[in-house]
């Protein structure tokens, strides 16, 4: 390959080659098939105005995952930063009244029926895995939103905290106390809705 | 109803010992941070007297293993999301109208 055609770009036929591949990382991890239409079109948009600095050091896919990358992680952070977004009035303690129990002397003990039971999160056979997925999808969707910004960011996006935080702008306290909740709902989301 | 003796030992354990929100916390803390001795100590003696939380710890890790898979899965053509037909269109339009300005 000629290094000249390593750093082209062809729009025409991007939505047909990468449309579903980019739809996918953005219904993923935004959970909001609407939200992840607006995406893919922002990016390709990003991408012909950005195209001529195309260096052709990635592929074409790789490069626009990049600019659909920043637009989720700004997505979260308007999420983070948005006044409907809050998570509880405890927000930045480990206690969580929705699962504790708050009276003394058994504070901070597991509440009746919001601690784990001894069911498997693991799914057994082809079909329970892709039930399984499906509800990983509707937990997520279920989480308040700078969770779920935090969760997906760390979980899903594997970034690291530092990253994280930098992006969300919080500190590493806040962030631990965030995928801690968030994966105390996951856990007892998937426990009623996918078990039962 | 009598307080009994095993009622003074619940209250006498849970005055000394970290409670299950924290021990929670711990479990997810220790997946992403490395835990101090002391945090560490307080985790596993939790541990070992509360089921609850040793099965909270278990299904952590199983809630782990089950991302990792649908982490894979949704980052390869498998996954089952494709734009609609209209979205489709949109998107051709505008990207087309872009092309054609510049």
């Amino acid at each position: 390959m000629s290094s000249t055609k390593e750093h082209t770009v062809d729009p025409q036929h991007w939505l047909e080659r990468y449309g579903d591949y980019l739809f996918n990382y953005a219904v993923v991890r935004v959970n909001d098939r609407g939200k992840a239409e607006d995406l893919v079109q922002e990016t390709f948009l990003a991408g012909l105005k950005a195209r001529d600095r195309f260096r052709g050091e990635s592929t074409e896919r790789t490069w626009l995952t990049s600019i659909l990358k920043r637009k989720i992680i700004d997505t979260y952070r308007k999420k983070y930063t948005s006044k409907e977004s809050s998570f509880g009035e405890h927000e930045q303690t480990v206690f969580d009244g929705d699962f504790y129990r708050s009276e003394e002397p058994f504070r901070g003990h597991w509440l009746e029926g919001m601690g784990p039971n001894s069911h498997s999160l693991l799914p057994e056979g082809e079909l329970e895995q892709a039930e399984l997925m499906k509800f990983i999808r509707l937990c997520i969707e279920n989480l308040p939103p700078q969770l779920a910004a935090s969760f997906v960011m760390k979980m899903i996006d594997e970034e690291d905290s530092d990253t994280i935080c930098k992006e969300l702008g919080i500190t590493s306290s806040n962030l631990w106390v965030m995928l801690h909740r968030a994966r105390l709902r996951m856990r007892d989301c998937l426990e009623k809705k996918w078990l039962n | 109803m009598a307080k009994g003796p095993g009622y003074r030992m619940m209250v006498y354990m849970s005055k000394r010992m970290i409670a299950c929100d924290e021990a929670s916390f711990l479990i997810s803390l220790r997946e992403d941070h490395r835990l101090g001795s002391r945090r560490w100590w307080q985790l596993k003696m939790h541990l070992l007297t509360c089921h609850l939380c040793r099965k909270y710890a278990h299904q952590i890790g199983q809630l782990n293993r089950s991302l990792e898979v649908y982490r894979d899965q949704c980052s390869h053509e498998s996954c089952e999301h494709h734009l609609s037909p209209e979205a489709d269109s949109r998107i051709s339009k505008v990207v087309t109208r872009e092309l054609n300005a510049k």
